[in-house]
């Protein structure tokens, strides 16, 4: 099944990260694609938006941001909005995604990516915060499920719900990071498998792959290693019911050689196979 | 109650908690908190999981807060953070994100406060020292990420008249700063980046430097006295005869003319300036 937005499945990327710069541009390695921190090149005009400009060149990219604040109470950044769309322009981003999430309060940013209430004031609330970015963009927003460490009791549905009604209700793609799915599974006690089966699958333009760190009492979202199995088993169960989707491995602490991040997110082709030939879900 | 807390008051809330520098305990308890959520409502808010507290659960996103903070602080202080070790670098850090939190969607510009921010600070040891020390540390980083701009060609230097150089006015490119310091502390930054052990000791050592980027690299080269007052005039936008003319009549360290030539020849060669007007 293809998205519904016809936004292509651009294979398997990595993404674009600072110490690998000089081996991207030298040797000009075998990924078919890099996702983009979008606040990492913008405000700057150095070597790195030099960088970015050669990659866009040889590579298909899409953008994925942090700090547009979706769930934020504060007025839209209407700076941050023109600059986003600049840099989409600059590099033919393939799309633009952020999380569902807020980041800050009273003109504050804190740089987290913090949870929502899944209530229905919280939903009308990004409803019209996705429906006013991605106008402003001129195309669809896609957001990212978050991983999180705290429940609010006045949720009244559960963080699936939300997403699939967002959506619908905001018409937005998903990005459906399943490490960020198997870690608040954890933290917050529900079944990741139950999660996964209700996602929309035509709304899924991209997947998210990555490591966490396991504290005992509670996962946190490091991006520091390699992905688990029972990840993997995730992204096979959600890839059955999605197809031909492009897929995105995230490696963002004690980053590796490039060849063991390519490697790591290679490993997501043998499960796709696995889909294909209908032995997934 | 929890369900009546609208959105902005629920994040309004959280953010204070989040932000406190003290612990989490002090944090839910602190009176900018409290003003939102009373600590005797916590739970009604936040669900416990089934091993950690509500408190303990926002103290994940609490302990998260400062170490994010510092890592974008560290990655333009590198030489402040070595001079004061790691643990006073956070102290530091901590007290500065809590008069100069992140207003911003980008952390690039999270530090530009720093350098005054360390004039000021109670305590601080070498205060004048980690002040130069990071208005150094912020003049580069500053460079490296200025617009980039085409520097003056050869053909555009060489379209100027020998007469009308007398009055031309040179523009310098965006990633440009030339600075003066009471301290060595370029020498400093340079024997942290070369991971050597052997720094110089925060006495008195004036210094004067030109931090400015070509080829989308950051160079720092060290300067005379005069020949910083000379580039400092004419990053200024004084007329080069002018700008001369004042080096010439600075008494004791006043140059010679074909030291101002050399001078001159090395900044045209580095590309430091990005226009000339003559008129």
């Amino acid at each position: 099944m293809a998205n519904r937005f016809k936004l292509p499945d651009l294979g398997i990327g990595i993404g674009l990260r600072t110490v690998h710069f000089g081996e991207i541009l030298g040797r000009a390695p075998a990924v078919d694609w890099f996702e983009v921190l979008s606040e990492n090149f913008m405000r700057t005009g150095g070597r790195p938006m030099w960088v970015l400009d050669q990659v866009a060149e040889r590579y298909p990219v899409a953008l994925h941001g942090v700090s547009l604040g979706i769930g934020n109470t504060d007025p839209i950044d209407r700076d941050y909005l023109r600059e986003l769309a600049a840099l989409a322009r600059r590099t033919r981003a393939r799309w633009v995604s952020d999380h569902l999430c807020w980041t800050g309060v009273m003109g504050r940013n804190t740089h987290d990516l913090l949870p929502m209430p899944y209530t229905e004031a919280a939903l009308r609330h990004v409803v019209a915060r996705v429906k006013q970015v991605s106008d402003a963009l001129e195309r669809p927003l896609v957001l990212e499920n978050p991983s999180s460490y705290v429940e609010f009791a006045a949720s009244s549905m559960t963080e699936w719900e939300f997403l699939a009604r967002l959506a619908e209700d905001a018409d937005c793609g998903l990005l459906l990071d399943v490490n960020n799915v198997y870690v608040s599974s954890f933290n917050h006690g529900f079944d990741a498998r139950v999660y996964i089966d209700a996602i929309p699958a035509d709304r899924v333009v991209q997947y998210h792959l990555a490591g966490h760190t396991h504290k005992g009492t509670h996962i946190i979202d490091t991006h520091s290693d390699h992905a688990r199995p029972e990840v993997w088993e995730l992204y096979r169960r959600a890839y059955a019911r999605t197809g031909a989707t492009a897929t995105l491995y995230e490696w963002d602490e004690d980053i590796p050689e490039l060849a063991v991040v390519i490697a790591e997110a290679e490993k997501a082709r043998a499960f796709q196979l696995e889909c294909v030939a209908g032995h997934g879900g | 109650m929890a369900a009546e807390l609208d959105l902005d008051r629920l994040q309004r809330w959280m953010h204070a908690v989040i932000v406190h520098p003290g612990s989490p305990q002090q944090a839910v308890a602190s009176d900018t908190a409290q003003r939102e959520v009373p600590l005797s409502q916590l739970g009604a808010v936040i669900l416990p999981s089934a091993t950690l507290t509500p408190t303990e659960r926002l103290a994940i996103y609490q302990g998260m807060y400062p170490l994010r903070m510092e890592e974008a602080l560290a990655a333009d202080y590198p030489a402040l953070q070595h001079f004061l070790g790691e643990d006073a670098f956070l102290e530091l850090v901590k007290q500065y994100v809590a008069v100069h939190p992140s207003r911003s969607f980008s952390l690039n510009p999270l530090g530009e406060s720093l350098p005054e921010f360390l004039r000021t600070l109670p305590g601080l040891r070498r205060r004048e020292f980690c002040h130069e020390l990071a208005t150094l540390e912020l003049a580069v980083a500053q460079v490296f990420d200025a617009p980039e701009t085409t520097p003056l060609g050869e053909p555009e230097v060489a379209s100027i008249a020998p007469e009308q150089w007398e009055r031309a006015r040179l523009t310098p490119i965006a990633g440009f700063r030339v600075l003066a310091f009471r301290y060595p502390v370029n020498a400093y930054l340079q024997s942290v980046r070369d991971d050597r052990h052997d720094h110089p000791r925060p006495r008195l050592g004036r210094e004067w430097v030109v931090v400015y980027r070509r080829d989308y690299k950051v160079f720092r080269q060290p300067l005379t006295g005069p020949a910083h007052d000379l580039l400092k005039d004419l990053a200024a936008g004084l007329p080069l005869g002018q700008a001369v003319a004042a080096a010439l009549q600075r008494g004791r360290r006043a140059p010679e003319e074909r030291e101002i030539s050399g001078w001159f020849q090395t900044w045209m060669q580095e590309r430091m300036f990005a226009a000339v007007a003559t008129s």
